[in-house]
């Protein structure tokens, strides 16, 4: 009884349902005989040219329908004789509302002219799953990526085409792996325990962007916090969407609550529009290749001799001095010891192992779509086929993808649409960078001394380095593979029972099963190499499953009501439910059989397995009201409920508020008379929101519990108690935004400004905070953190020149983000933990910027010139007394000579900062007749990388300084007086880059079977303009990981890319 | 179609029924009160004890005590400077500092094993009626808390013995105090119920527990100070018994997997461990022979380590029967009883392989130097250095027998303690100044 009660009061949408039902039922009941009226026309724009995807509406029912290619509509609409408002609105246009009288005739032919708009005030933006906006309205900015912007991109993973083209994003390609991780930021980072990735929406279906790790899981106890893998988001086809809505944090917090605050991504996909089937087909073609490689050392000499190793910076004893006569030393100075150097040049053969393991990679993205439909039936359908090779040798990804898409109207005030889409994705990998057997890393972890490519009798490889993978084994001798069947399905019903209500409803399911496939053969060579376990000498071999299911449920009920003659009231109420679960299983087992490539192959001692369940539930109840005054004046406010089970019951209720308000100052009755009646200065919007939004994804389903965790060991149970200790009374962070903004208008439209400034302050930030180890952990999870991100963003759109034969636009985005740690649990400093794996010092620091590399620098004299060692070499600062969690410290010169005392602790020293002072892209389309050219260039600016690679390749002697101390163009000992100091792999990460050029062209009608065809060139990555010393400084070992940004260590490259495409419509 | 729309409502409603948010638990994992909640419980972690200290590679005590004693006093070597905190340890002094990964697993897995024990010892309750599981668990839990204790005490001058926040430090010495005070409240219980076969065999094979009780009691007593109770503890040891941490090709021998095993971060510095000058063992020792071997690259490492590293299941002393003898010894000889002192050296000298339970025998002839406490001394220290090489006694016994310091002519060692870690420094207000060196 007690049950049922609490069930009652827990769901007040209940009763209001019911009631919604009465009223249906008795709208229903009031229905007169209508008649089927079919309306039909041609929409024209300003330049009498057919006006394609134009809406067409019968105002005050929700029948419409799409103009086509040439600008024709057909609307059949049922309802009672009389007169009746048809509204026409297209992207660009003034909305243009034709009254019309029904009659007896059924069939009414209404041609109508549209006239460009000189804002875009009224263009209607998502900012929901099944909610959307005219933009007057709107107090936040949100951005909108249409599908011509995403088809020219050269690129098949969507998240990719977007770079460049989002205000307030930053687009990170992680990897050039074929199927490669992506991280997209909006607005910096927002978490420090969790995933600053923002939500996304396909459909109305949360969709998964997880990157679970099934397919590399021989290196997942090397890569620390890391996070490596594919995001799931490269299973959506871009062919398929429509629009792409970018909403940040507080503008969405009505609507997502405790899952916005990274923002949230609506995508769009394309739907059927009533009339005969169309079919469009494109196929494309393409190749990718390394964009630049690195220096390598090819100068035949050697200190030493032959088989010293680290002959750059490894010291030489008297008794390798005895077995190789010749070898004479010379003392380098570091860090108050004296070691001895080779310094004699022995004769060696150079080799260049990267021209080993890259190769121009091709691939191919053929997609075909069918849609139409009848007055009370739309669908679309379309297959899509990718493959794609990567630049490393043996690596490649392949998408099936299937889509259908139907929209049913079920009598004048009701419609439902189902859409459904399967993708198969499978993909070929190598090692993640992260570790020594990758195949970027086990060349520049060798010296390049020996050849990989000779084999023995039996054709198999011989060792190189002791202690090394050769490279040649990575490609052929280790096989990473993953494959995805993926289904995302919604139901989607839309009711309109009587004028100004709406109801919408929306359940939808993204399922999907992961399975990967690892290998690493025997190494034949392991009795000469001596490699360590972690490289599994005896072979390694494991499968891993993930499965995946998040089930979504929303439920919008929207009424729109005039209150007075010039007050409209726009108020929503919605309830959402949302489930997640995953079942993850791993086997693996070592030490394989000849020949066997699976884990069956493995000794039976060697046998690992693990399951992981995750569950977790969230459900939320939101009410929002928007205030009209006279359509130049609105004001919205939301609140939002939320209940988790990541949180214990005390802490589950969660309120999010957000108000916000626009002003249409140009439609204010003084404009005119400032502003005149002349074309410059046509509309100026002025918008103020503040709003608050959570983050469930900064802490683990089971992260609040002290866990006690069972272990193999022996054939005996053990249970081995958590190291986290228990916090139940975690509470989610949350985010809290204000943002102003203004969009300004010009010259009838042809020019566009807008302008954002926000202020983010992220409280209850979740750290994981460390523990003195006496108290029994090492960790706890916290609400301790603060941190804020401030900044501001610019849009220009102009279209300087359009004449019916020649256009030209362009758009350029500005934007500049502060991100600050305001506050760290009472700490200092936090140790993120990429030291361990990449030797990136990343911290986070009071006071500093997210992630900040913070470690050993040159010493400096007060005129900030290096203080150079005994040997001439630069070397580490020294401090006083040792600061750990303060950039501030007292250097100590007072050894010898004014040298730093080595006897003191190493200064740390922000020595970089991952993130950017600026990103920015200009981009612009210039055609004339039916030729177009497209171009985009992408900028990330102020920022450093850790390049542990340029390191790497010095120490062992393959890289260009060591070329240059084998010439004596740098003095003997240079590497390895700077080796210690983590200053010297600080890179310049500011980078421009050539993103996207494209041409197309519109050819002419040869056959009218084919309505359109048209090819187009294009070109990706094409160039870089930046002053990195590595392959590229677009990269992240890190992963996804938030926290560890700007480490280069055996990154893909990411490639450049010529694609030919084709697209004909039928 | 009015009866599909409105059918269709009802379902949307009926589905908005489940609002209260469940509670989701993890079932790959218990609790704590799960976990001490029966005989079974506490018998799986006090398994869990030996996991956490045996075993994980680099991250275990097994693995930071043998590299922290090992690269700070020349016993071995860093192959590849790559290994900056190993590298760092073997330079030493400054380069030694808070930061250093070995010092910090060293001092967190230690003070989680003795928080880990000291749950299991305060739970032991629910085991009352069964007196002879009962005496498993304590026994176990306090030969692994003895165990962390005793290893903070040989890297650390002071140390918390006791959980929670802020803990107090206390000296090492109260530390080993501790560690024998646990120790021997075990041995009574032990001695009222022997350990019963229901807990042998749930409880991971390889530790004979009255008898490693006794042999940690005289280790920690000699490294107190405290001559009279080691050389009791030792005299109770049963020589021929044998304790061991078991390891396989999953839970794999830590130095094997990490460092023994490869020639990629360290091995020993040479045949002689590193010793030269007076301390250069006698070419007659056949334990060197046991304790390393030639390696297959000479111009990487002349050597390898041998002894209980060899593979991923070989299995690890607890203990080696000649500690008891040269614990007895050092006993006698710091007591001025110098010819039992040599009676017990001399035990442990001509010992033979096949006489000792891990196959490790000196075949030396009897001691024939000096009959003074300081040449006894010196021999015994040899000898230690030899018998128990690989141990991660090294630092902690270069202390005691006063040899030579950091900073000292011809010094054998280049630190003296370790720093405390900054993980604990900086949430633990009571930490106390880092040593010197």
């Amino acid at each position: 009884m007690n049950n049922l009660y609490k069930k009652t009061v827990s769901c007040p949408l209940r009763r209001l349902l019911w009631l919604l039902c009465l009223l249906t039922v008795g709208q229903l009941a009031n229905a007169q005989s209508p008649i089927r009226y079919v309306l039909k026309g041609r929409i024209l724009d300003d330049n009498k040219q057919g006006l394609p995807g134009t809406t067409v509406v019968v105002v005050g029912t929700s029948v419409g329908a799409t103009s086509d290619a040439d600008g024709n509509y057909t609307l059949p609409v049922t309802r009672k004789a009389g007169p009746a408002t048809v509204a026409f609105t297209a992207i660009g246009y003034e909305t243009l509302r034709q009254d019309v009288t029904l009659g007896t005739d059924e069939a009414i032919t209404l041609n109508v002219s549209m006239v460009a708009a000189t804002t875009n005030l009224d263009e209607v933006v998502v900012t929901g799953s099944t909610l959307s906006a005219p933009k007057r309205e709107l107090g936040n900015a949100i951005s909108t990526v249409r599908a011509q912007d995403i088809v020219q991109s050269g690129s098949g993973n969507l998240i990719n085409s977007l770079q460049g083209k989002v205000p307030g994003a930053q687009i990170t390609q992680n990897s050039g792996d074929p199927a490669g991780g992506i991280t997209i930021r909006l607005r910096g980072i927002k978490s420090l325990a969790g995933s600053s990735d923002p939500l996304y929406v396909v459909d109305g279906v949360i969709v998964s962007n997880a990157s679970t790790n099934v397919s590399q899981l021989a290196l997942s106890s090397d890569v620390g916090n890391s996070n490596v893998g594919q995001n799931r988001l490269s299973d959506i086809n871009p062919d398929d969407i429509a629009t792409l809505n970018v909403i940040n944090g507080a503008a969405a917090a009505a609507q997502y609550g405790s899952r916005a605050a990274n923002g949230v991504v609506i995508i769009t996909t394309k739907r059927g529009q009533t009339g005969k089937p169309t079919v469009t087909f494109s196929t494309s073609f393409n190749s990718n290749e390394l964009r630049k490689g690195v220096p390598v050392n090819t100068y035949g000499k050697q200190f030493g001799f032959p088989a010293l190793r680290l002959y750059t910076i490894g010291g030489v004893s008297a008794a390798q001095i005895a077995a190789n006569p010749g070898t004479t030393t010379t003392g380098i100075y570091r860090d108050g010891t004296t070691t001895q150097l080779a310094n004699n040049l022995v004769d060696v053969t150079r080799y260049n192992y990267f021209d080993q393991i890259f190769q121009t990679g091709t691939g191919t993205d053929n997609n075909l779509s069918v849609n139409g439909g009848t007055d009370n039936t739309q669908y679309y359908v379309s297959g899509g086929y990718l493959q794609n090779q990567g630049t490393i040798k043996g690596t490649n990804f392949t998408r099936y993808s299937l889509r259908a898409r139907v929209d049913q109207r079920l009598a004048s005030w009701a419609k439902v649409s189902v859409g459904l889409s399967y993708a198969n994705s499978l993909s070929d990998e190598k090692a993640n960078g992260n570790v020594f057997y990758s195949p970027i890393n086990s060349v520049n972890i060798t010296n390049n001394i020996y050849d990989i490519t000779r084999r023995d009798a039996a054709g198999n490889l011989l060792s190189v380095e002791p202690t090394r993978v050769n490279p040649l084994s990575t490609i052929e001798d280790m096989k990473f593979s993953q494959q995805i069947s993926r289904t995302i399905g919604s139901v989607q019903l839309n009711l309109t029972p009587f004028k100004g209500l709406s109801v919408d409803y929306i359940a939808g399911v993204d399922t999907y099963g992961q399975f990967g496939k690892n290998y690493i053969r025997p190494y034949p060579y392991q009795a000469v190499s001596g490699l360590p376990a972690a490289r599994y000498p005896g072979g390694f071999a494991a499968n891993a499953t993930n499965q995946v299911m998040q089930f979504n449920n929303d439920l919008n009920v929207s009424y729109t009501t005039q209150l007075a003659e010039t007050l409209k009231l726009n108020a929503i109420a919605g309830y959402s439910y949302q489930y997640f679960q995953s079942d993850y299983t791993q086997l693996n087992s070592q030490n394989l059989a000849p020949f066997i490539e699976t884990v069956n192959g493995g000794t039976s001692t060697t046998y690992g397995l693990g399951y992981g369940l995750d569950r977790y539930s969230l459900s939320g109840l939101f009410g929002q009201a928007t205030l009209g005054f006279k359509n130049f004046a609105f004001l919205t406010g939301a609140i939002r409920r939320d209940q988790s089970s990541k949180f214990s019951p005390t802490q589950t209720n969660q309120y999010y508020p957000k108000v916000s308000g626009s002003l249409i100052v140009s439609d204010m009755s003084f404009w005119k008379s400032i502003a005149g009646t002349s074309n410059t200065f046509n509309s100026l919007k002025l918008r103020a929101s503040y709003g608050e939004a959570g983050n469930l994804s900064g802490i683990g389903s089971y992260a609040r519990f002290y866990q006690f965790n069972p272990a193999a060991y022996l054939g005996r149970n053990t249970i081995v108690p958590g190291t986290q200790l228990a916090n139940p009374d975690v509470q989610p962070e949350r985010m809290a935004e204000l943002e102003f903004g203004a969009d300004l208008g010009f010259l009838n439209g042809r020019l566009n400004l807008s302008a954002t400034v926000y202020s983010q302050k992220i409280s209850n930030l979740i750290v994981n905070r460390s523990l003195a180890p006496s108290t029994g952990g090492t960790s706890i999870v916290n609400n301790v953190g603060a941190m804020q991100n401030t900044g501001f963003e610019l849009v220009l759109e102009a279209n300087p020149v359009k004449t019916t034969n020649f256009s030209w636009d362009f758009t350029t985005i500005f934007n500049s983000n502060r991100n600050k740690v305001t506050d760290l649990g009472g700490l200092s400093v936090l140790d993120v933990g990429a030291e361990g794996t990449s030797g990136a010092p990343v911290r986070l620091l009071l006071n500093q910027p997210v992630g900040v590399f913070f470690g050993t620098g040159y010493a400096r004299n007060p005129d900030g010139t290096l203080l150079l060692s005994p040997s001439g070499f630069p070397q580490s600062e020294r401090a006083t007394a040792a600061n750990t969690g303060t950039t501030v410290f007292i250097p100590d010169h007072s050894g010898p000579d004014g040298q730093p005392n080595t006897k003191s602790p190493t200064a740390n020293i922000i020595i970089g900062n991952p993130n950017p002072k600026w990103t920015g892209s200009f981009s612009t389309n210039l055609s004339y007749k039916k030729l177009n050219l497209h171009v985009l260039l992408d900028a990330v600016q102020g920022l450093d990388v850790f390049n542990a690679d340029k390191r790497t390749r010095q120490g062992v002697g393959l890289g260009d300084y060591a070329e240059r101390e084998l010439r004596g163009e740098l003095p003997r000992g240079y590497i390895f007086g700077i080796y210690n100091t983590q200053e010297f792999r600080i890179d310049n990460g500011s980078y421009t880059k050539l993103r996207e050029v494209a041409l197309s062209y519109a050819l002419p009608q040869l056959t009218p079977a084919i309505k359109r065809l048209s090819v187009a060139l294009i070109g990706r990555n094409l160039y870089s303009w930046d002053s990195y010393t590595g392959f590229d400084p677009e990269t992240n070992a890190g992963g996804n990981n938030d926290l560890i940004r700007g480490v280069d260590f055996g990154n893909v490259p990411i490639p450049r890319t010529y694609q030919v495409k084709l697209t004909a419509t039928f | 179609m009015k009866k599909i729309i409105i059918s269709a409502l009802a379902l949307v409603l009926l589905s908005q029924m489940a609002c209260q948010t469940p509670e989701y638990l993890n079932p790959s994992t218990i609790s704590q009160s799960q976990a001490v909640s029966s005989p079974d419980g506490l018998i799986t972690l006090c398994n869990g004890l030996q996991y956490r200290y045996s075993t994980g590679g680099a991250l275990s005590i097994l693995y930071n005590a043998t590299a922290g004693a090992g690269l700070t006093t020349r016993e071995l070597n860093v192959l590849n400077v790559g290994n900056i905190e190993e590298a760092n340890l073997a330079t030493g002094g400054g380069n030694v500092n808070n930061g250093n990964g070995v010092v910090r697993n060293l001092w967190t897995q230690s003070q989680l094993v003795r928080a880990n024990a000291e749950l299991i010892l305060a739970n032991t309750a629910v085991t009352d009626n069964d007196p002879g599981t009962k005496s498993g668990i304590v026994g176990y839990a306090a030969i692994f808390k003895a165990l962390s204790l005793g290893t903070l005490a040989q890297f650390f001058e002071q140390a918390p013995i006791a959980t929670g926040n802020n803990a107090a430090f206390v000296p090492r010495v109260q530390v080993l105090q501790e560690a024998i005070r646990t120790l021997e409240a075990a041995a009574a219980q032990v001695a009222t119920a022997p350990v019963s076969a229901n807990f042998m065999g749930k409880a991971v094979t390889g530790i004979d527990i009255p008898n490693t009780i006794q042999a940690l009691i005289a280790r920690y007593a000699l490294l107190a100070g405290d001559n009279d109770k080691a050389l009791a503890a030792a005299g109770k040891v049963v020589l021929t018994s044998k304790s061991v941490f078991n390891f396989d090709d999953l839970t794999r021998n830590p130095l094997f997997e990490a460092s023994f095993g490869n020639l990629n971060v360290f091995q020993p510095a040479s045949a002689n461990l590193g010793l030269t000058g007076a301390l250069t063992p006698d070419p007659a020792d056949k334990r060197l022979a046991f304790l390393t071997k030639v390696s297959s690259n000479t111009a990487v490492s002349p050597v390898v380590a041998s002894a209980y590293y060899t593979a991923n299941n070989a299995a690890v002393p607890v203990y080696v029967p000649g500690e008891m003898g040269l614990i007895r010894a050092e006993a006698y000889a710091r007591k001025g009883d110098l010819a039992n002192a040599v009676v017990e050296l001399n035990k442990v000298r001509t010992k033979t392989a096949a006489q000792d339970a891990f196959g490790l025998g000196a075949g030396l002839p009897a001691y024939a130097g000096g009959n003074t406490a300081e040449a006894i001394l010196l021999d015994i220290y040899k000898n230690r250095l030899v018998e128990l090489a690989f141990q991660g006694f090294r630092l902690e016994d270069s202390r005691r027998f006063n040899r030579p310091g950091p900073g000292a002519a011809g010094a054998e060692r280049n630190r003296n303690f370790f720093p405390y870690p900054r993980t604990e420094r900086d949430n633990n207000s009571s930490t106390p100044p880092d040593p010197g060196v």
